[in-house]
């Protein structure tokens, strides 16, 4: 991996290990990954459950609490690796340099709180100000993330609103901080799907309108396809594959990634046609398998592949994380 | 699909969620106990309206008559009415309750927020502490104290207020605990909230209910300590009276003249039952809204 360069990157994470707790010691949840989120641009992370998505972007925010902890890593932040920082030197950062949308709207806001204090609350955090010029603002940032009668919703509690009006609430809050760098942490999870389209379109509105960079965490393939301008794809703990969205989609390395596409469905080709399936499960966290953790449920694999770790490297215009990498791109050009 | 149905679901909690925790902990303050609670406190500090005869003055009637219309709940081996006693007596009684609620509601939530927001050794030292003070039975700890400083209303409360705090503080410490796991505690730390900020806006209103719950539970204990000192002696000393007091002196008249302990008990069990349904009403209503997230 190249060495951090604060001029193009956004953020940049280096080496990042984060560790829980298991049967007879720690095992890594998110494995030695790094990664570069240039200025700008969207990167959409995508993986299976228990694949360290979201324990990264706890990592990023700082916010990983004991029993898991960071056990190695570096993220660099405007020249700075803010996991040297001490608690109060990283306060400031929160919000104001790297702010987080969640999945859940409906638990994300403090249930007794108006969401205009709330709102309130956390421009004031960042910039202090009397609560009028504060309120002022909220309105503002209220209607440009689409809600419909600032003034009047501002007074309104979390139980008041629908759950798509919550995710703008809760993007109004993350955006109140100036904040450069947006985590978007599967953040229309729990959103119905024509409620997502709205929410992903105002956050892409938004990120395109002040130049944020966003990391787009999402289990959800079509939507890391259609918002985001690099795809990250990671499983269990590692990241196997990392290029433009169009290489992923199109001429993607990884076995992984191609049996995760394989096994994409899409009603619109053949409804008859079964869903293919990646065979087996996710090895567990504490049961992983030595070498490429992808090597058992792999159809190329061969007895190399569960010798040693493949690490990220550069085949072609991809990154992928696979010893048989150029010999499949070959492949798949001949074919 | 099912997850669909999972946002609907959820959707629909955090609107009872929200209803239930803002509206109906109000309207549990026109409850039936509410009523009597308050109704019991009108009366006693309405006391020297009410009172038909000064409550120290000896002979006011008869010695041992029983419940009449002159004297409500007779009078005693003095002839003092005991209906004025009575009341007097719980000017007293709910004097030293409410203190030491209050004392017991300061103290508790300060050692169990701290030990919730600390954790690690500082959490472990303070509810090893509360779990010593709680192993000490209270009767004996409130006599060793009482004895040493005497009784009076300063330190009857203290002491009372004291021994309620461990619990009231593990409860404190819990719903701190489970508070900061909530995923908007963890959002507005995400949004660069400061602890303290964090524990004033974010927590403390949401534990609000629950430490009311603590605090009605406390006021019942409080009211029965005081009775329970009072009762053995320790308490406040004639010739005032606190409903303990008053029940020692009748209980040795319990064979002859059983209304004579019967009127200031009676005004304990009703004062306790109403506190204790009281809190379980709370208690019940945010259960249901736990039960249904």
């Amino acid at each position: 991996m190249k060495p951090a360069d604060n001029k193009l990157n956004a953020l940049s994470v280096r080496n990042l290990s984060v560790s829980v707790p298991a049967r007879g010691g720690r095992v890594l949840a998110v494995d030695n990954i790094s990664f570069d989120l240039p200025i700008g641009k969207k990167i959409g992370v995508v993986g299976e459950s228990g694949s360290g998505k979201s324990l990264t972007a706890l990592a990023l925010m700082r916010l990983i609490k004991d029993p898991v902890q960071v056990d190695a890593g570096e993220i660099f932040m405007g020249g700075k690796d803010i996991m040297k920082l001490s608690a109060k030197e990283f306060l400031p950062y929160r919000g104001g340099e790297i702010a987080m949308i969640y999945q859940d709207p409906m638990s994300a806001l403090n249930p007794i709180m108006r969401i205009g204090e709330q709102i309130i609350e956390s421009i004031r955090v960042h910039s202090p100000m009397s609560k009028q010029a504060a309120r002022k603002i909220a309105i503002d940032q209220l209607g440009s993330v689409g809600i419909p009668e600032p003034e009047k919703r501002i007074d309104s509690y979390p139980f008041e609103m629908s759950g798509g009006m919550l995710q703008r609430v809760v993007i109004a809050i993350a955006l109140s901080g100036n904040a450069k760098v947006l985590i978007a942490d599967e953040a229309t999870t729990a959103l119905d799907v024509s409620t997502q389209e709205r929410v992903l379109t105002l956050i892409d509105k938004t990120a395109t309108e002040r130049g944020l960079s966003v990391l787009l965490i999402t289990h959800d393939l079509g939507v890391a396809a259609q918002y985001a301008d690099e795809i990250l794809v990671m499983y269990a703990g590692r990241i196997v594959e990392h290029g433009q969205v169009q290489q992923v989609f199109s001429r993607s390395v990884h076995p992984y990634t191609r049996a995760l596409l394989d096994s994409k469905c899409d009603y619109t080709l053949d409804v008859t046609k079964p869903i293919k399936s990646i065979a087996g499960q996710p090895p567990r966290p504490d049961n992983r398998p030595s070498g490429c953790v992808f090597a058992p449920r792999c159809d190329f694999a061969e007895p190399a592949c569960s010798a040693s770790i493949p690490l990220l490297s550069a085949h072609g215009d991809a990154m992928a994380a696979c010893f048989r990498a150029d010999e499949l791109i070959f492949n798949q050009e001949v074919r | 699909m099912t997850q669909d149905f999972e946002f609907l679901n959820r959707l629909g909690v955090i609107n009872v969620a929200g209803l239930i925790k803002i509206a109906k902990v109000v309207k549990q303050r026109f409850s039936f106990s509410v009523s009597i609670i308050l109704g019991i406190l009108t009366a006693c500090l309405a006391a020297p309206l009410l009172a038909p005869y000064d409550p120290y003055k000896i002979a006011a009637g008869l010695p041992f008559l029983g419940p009449s219309r002159a004297h409500l709940f007779g009078t005693d081996d003095l002839g003092r009415d005991l209906f004025s006693r009575v009341l007097y007596g719980g000017r007293i009684t709910l004097l030293i309750a409410i203190a030491a609620t209050v004392i017991a509601l300061v103290l508790g939530t300060l050692w169990g927020v701290m030990a919730g927001i600390r954790r690690g050794w500082v959490d472990e030292f303070l509810m090893r502490t509360a779990d010593s003070t709680m192993a000490i039975p209270q009767i004996l700890f409130a006599l060793v104290c009482i004895s040493a400083v005497g009784a009076s209303v300063i330190s009857l409360p203290l002491v009372v207020g004291f021994l309620l705090s461990p619990t009231t503080a593990r409860m404190a410490r819990s719903a701190v605990v489970t508070e900061l796991n909530e995923d908007y505690v963890v959002a507005a730390t995400a949004s660069g909230l400061t602890r303290n900020r964090l524990i004033m806006t974010e927590v403390m209103p949401n534990i609000a209910p629950q430490l009311l719950v603590q605090l009605s539970i406390n006021a019942a204990s409080a009211v029965m300590l005081e009775a329970t000192l009072s009762f053995i002696g320790l308490g406040i000393q004639p010739p005032n009276a606190s409903w303990g007091t008053l029940m020692l002196q009748g209980y040795a008249k319990i064979w002859n003249t059983s209304w004579f302990v019967f009127f200031p008990a009676l005004a304990v069990t009703i004062t306790i039952l109403a506190f204790n349904s009281y809190g379980e009403r709370i208690r019940v209503s945010l259960d249901s809204r736990k039960s249904s997230s």
